[in-house]
């Protein structure tokens, strides 16, 4: 018999991200390279492990091989724990039949029996892309303080941008009252960040419903919430104070990281006590050339510069040659700027090349040249 | 079936490290922004497929094996064979000048009883080169020798090294010192395992001596042959070497040779964030690591993780390494800042490129 745990995470990592485009066209949304060294599941696996986390089911399904080679057994992220772990749960066949997770609820039922192997008292549900840095055992303090069934972590949003996200009203208590999901006209601005903590009795009752309800698209948040609601259950608000970003489309990738490159980003990457861990190869470091310029840049080992870059984020392993002028962008790990040439107000992806003399990128709006592609001319 | 075994001392050590060495043996010196000098030996062996590396510790160790732990950054963490420490024999004298010292196989003799390969390589760990011993290996079972020494002539002057006299490929002599001119041993050789076996078991009476002190007297009872390494190759025995190695590295080409993608130099990571060149910055001919802050003036120098360089700081042919602040007009120059030490600000320290300016480790971390 495996010890118990209190709580395990189960880390929804299927998605394709399609509003990210070009980035994510051969790569799952969470494995998106960001700030030029981490991946995007960097931050929900990092406050794992830093909130005494130490089992969690990675669920995939979209393009899943460069994400299932960077998590690996999750030992950068300090999950080869002895009685704990990380374990990527992939759709798979039954006797009966083999289908693809048909929602995030559908992804959950199916691997039900990994939850009873750990037989936890609360399971934690997340996604793979987003931003933040979280505590989450506070989350569940709060959860068993309230005596609350499930726990939804939430925060303020825009107005304007209310209707991109799952609403919330609350009572005095933070009871949930209303949830209604990405809805046309909200009457709150509080919006889910798709973390929650349920009782795992709870859970399983609601997925095994679930699956049998025919008329489910078999998603947390258009199905399982409203219905557990409707059943008098008791969902707590959780609200997080702190930065948190949904980087869902190619406008918050860059507004997100040019955020984080001002002279006070709002959000922290280094914290000695809660670090956010990476599962980089091991580079060089920087080699600056003799007639390089730099200002104003993030920048990454194994990176190379010769030309002139300003204003940027520069990843692991990718060159700038000289003569080349890069401004206003985010060039991804192992991208290379040829002699001469210039990027401007660009995102340039992961080995992509953008040749000798070309010009990519304008200041009217953001270029992505997407993942391992050389840029021809004229384009 | 894998053909080599490896062994790696780590407990050279030479007065002509100065106060770098004072409390980590030359092995575990900081190098190249990130890397300690043992991650070459290392790299170089699991680069070469050898999956059993004896490491011979030195005296002060605490630091290497805070570096090395239990060899899982070089996938030495391994059910079969992986990373051995194994005692050094000249505990409570410093070991001075010797690398390959008979003791130090003899007390370990296990290990090498245990070891299924047929061949070993040993390497010391102050040696900076990108290596794949296979070729070395071939090279060995092809021309019949009994014992193969890989050299360079590209060190000018080495008083630390051995140089060796070479007639047809085949060594016949062994002299202390490499003079320009020379044939530079680089503390690199492969034998079989029996044949060292049986060299050590003969010499029992004399195990304090180096082996290839004792080789040099009886260079003519063996077929030892040279095998030219043709990459590029330094040793790290004294301040002035580790400087000078240390700028060479602002080579592209040299950069271009030692950090090869197929063959990676590994070292422990540490998830460092990236670095910031702030507005107002000036940074050329450097080499930096991640987790900078650098908002002053670098020139022509090598800085670690994690070192701020404030605004009006100026650092120049220096390296800086892990965890410094170089304050607000501050002027650096030809100095080796060891590690954690705060520089204030408008303080000068001026060094000469024959004469560098060394400012010892700070002990505590800020």
């Amino acid at each position: 018999m495996r010890k118990q745990k209190e709580c395990i995470a189960m880390l929804l990592a299927g998605g394709q991200g399609s509003r990210l485009g070009a980035l994510t066209k051969n790569i799952a949304k969470p494995a998106v390279s960001f700030c030029g060294k981490y991946r995007i599941i960097d931050f929900s696996l990092s406050n794992c492990i830093n909130s005494g986390i130490d089992t969690v089911g990675v669920l995939t399904q979209y393009r899943p091989f460069q994400l299932n080679t960077y998590v690996g057994n999750g030992s950068a992220w300090d999950f080869n724990d002895i009685d704990g772990g990380l374990y990527i749960l992939p759709p798979y066949m039954t006797e009966r039949e083999g289908r693809w997770y048909a929602g995030t609820a559908d992804a959950i039922y199916r691997n039900l029996e990994f939850i009873e192997l750990y037989n936890p008292q609360y399971v934690l549900i997340l996604s793979g892309d987003h931003l933040y840095r979280m505590d989450y055992s506070k989350m569940l303090d709060s959860h068993k303080k309230k005596n609350a069934d499930v726990t939804i972590s939430v925060m303020p949003v825009d107005w304007d941008e209310a209707s991109r996200f799952g609403i919330i009203t609350t009572d005095e208590n933070k009871d949930i009252v209303k949830f209604t999901e990405k809805p046309k006209e909200p009457d709150s601005n509080l919006a889910s960040m798709g973390v929650y903590i349920f009782n795992t009795s709870v859970l399983k009752k609601a997925l095994i419903e679930d699956a049998e309800d025919e008329t489910s698209s078999h998603d947390f948040g258009k199905n399982i919430i409203p219905k557990l609601l409707s059943e008098g259950k008791r969902l707590n608000a959780f609200e997080f104070k702190g930065y948190w970003r949904d980087i869902g489309t190619i406008d918050s990738y860059y507004n997100t990281s040019m955020e984080l490159l001002s002279l006070n980003p709002p959000f922290n990457l280094m914290d000695d006590h809660f670090p956010i861990m990476s599962n980089s190869n091991i580079f060089p470091v920087q080699f600056i050339g003799e007639e390089a310029k730099v200002d104003d840049c993030m920048t990454n080992n194994g990176c190379k510069i010769f030309g002139e870059v300003s204003h940027s984020i520069v990843g692991i392993e990718s060159v700038i040659e000289k003569d080349a002028v890069v401004k206003d962008s985010i060039l991804l790990p192992g991208c290379r700027i040829g002699k001469g040439a210039t990027v401007i107000h660009a995102i340039i992806g992961e080995e992509a090349v953008v040749p000798e003399g070309t010009t990519f990128g304008s200041e009217d709006e953001i270029a992505v040249l997407g993942n391992d592609i050389t840029l021809e001319e004229g384009n | 079936m894998n053909r080599l075994a490896g062994i790696i001392t780590a407990n050279y050590s030479t007065d002509d490290m100065g106060i770098l060495t004072e409390e980590r043996g030359i092995a575990s010196m900081p190098f190249g922004g990130r890397y300690r000098l043992i991650d070459f030996a290392l790299s170089n062996m699991v680069n070469s497929e050898v999956d059993v590396v004896g490491l011979i510790m030195p005296y002060k160790y605490r630091s290497l094996i805070d570096h090395t732990g239990a060899g899982s950054e070089f996938t030495l963490d391994r059910k079969r064979g992986g990373l051995n420490i194994l005692p050094g024999t000249a505990f409570g004298i410093s070991n001075r000048g010797s690398r390959f010292t008979l003791r130090d196989i003899r007390n370990n003799n296990i290990f090498f009883e245990r070891a299924t390969e047929d061949y070993f390589v040993l390497t010391a760990s102050h040696f900076i080169f990108n290596m794949d011993f296979n070729d070395m290996l071939d090279y060995h079972i092809k021309s019949g020798a009994d014992i193969t020494m890989a050299y360079t002539d590209e060190i000018d002057i080495c008083h630390q090294a051995n140089s060796i006299q070479i007639e047809n490929g085949v060594v016949k002599k062994i002299n202390k010192g490499s003079w320009p001119g020379q044939s530079t041993f680089i503390d690199t050789f492969i034998i079989s395992r029996d044949l060292l076996m049986k060299i050590i078991e003969c010499n029992e009476a004399v195990d304090y001596m180096d082996f290839f002190d004792l080789l040099g007297q009886e260079i003519d009872r063996y077929n030892v042959r040279a095998y030219e390494f043709n990459g590029y190759v330094r040793s790290i025995a004294s301040i002035n070497d580790y400087y000078k190695v240390n700028m060479d590295l602002l080579k592209e080409d040299v950069y271009d040779s030692l950090f090869i993608d197929e063959r990676p130099i590994r070292t422990k990571v540490q998830d460092c964030v990236p670095s910031r060149f702030l507005p107002g910055s000036s940074i050329v001919h450097s080499l930096v690591s991640s987790g900078c802050n650098v908002e002053g003036t670098v020139d022509g120098s090598v800085i670690f993780r994690g070192c701020t360089i404030e605004k009006g700081a100026t650092v120049k042919n220096s390296i800086i390494m892990q965890s410094c602040v170089i304050k607000s007009g501050a002027y650096i120059e030809h100095a080796i800042i060891d590690r954690n030490n705060v520089v204030g600000s408008n303080m000068t320290i001026k060094g000469t490129k024959d004469n560098l300016f060394i400012m010892e480790k700070s002990g505590k971390k800020r």
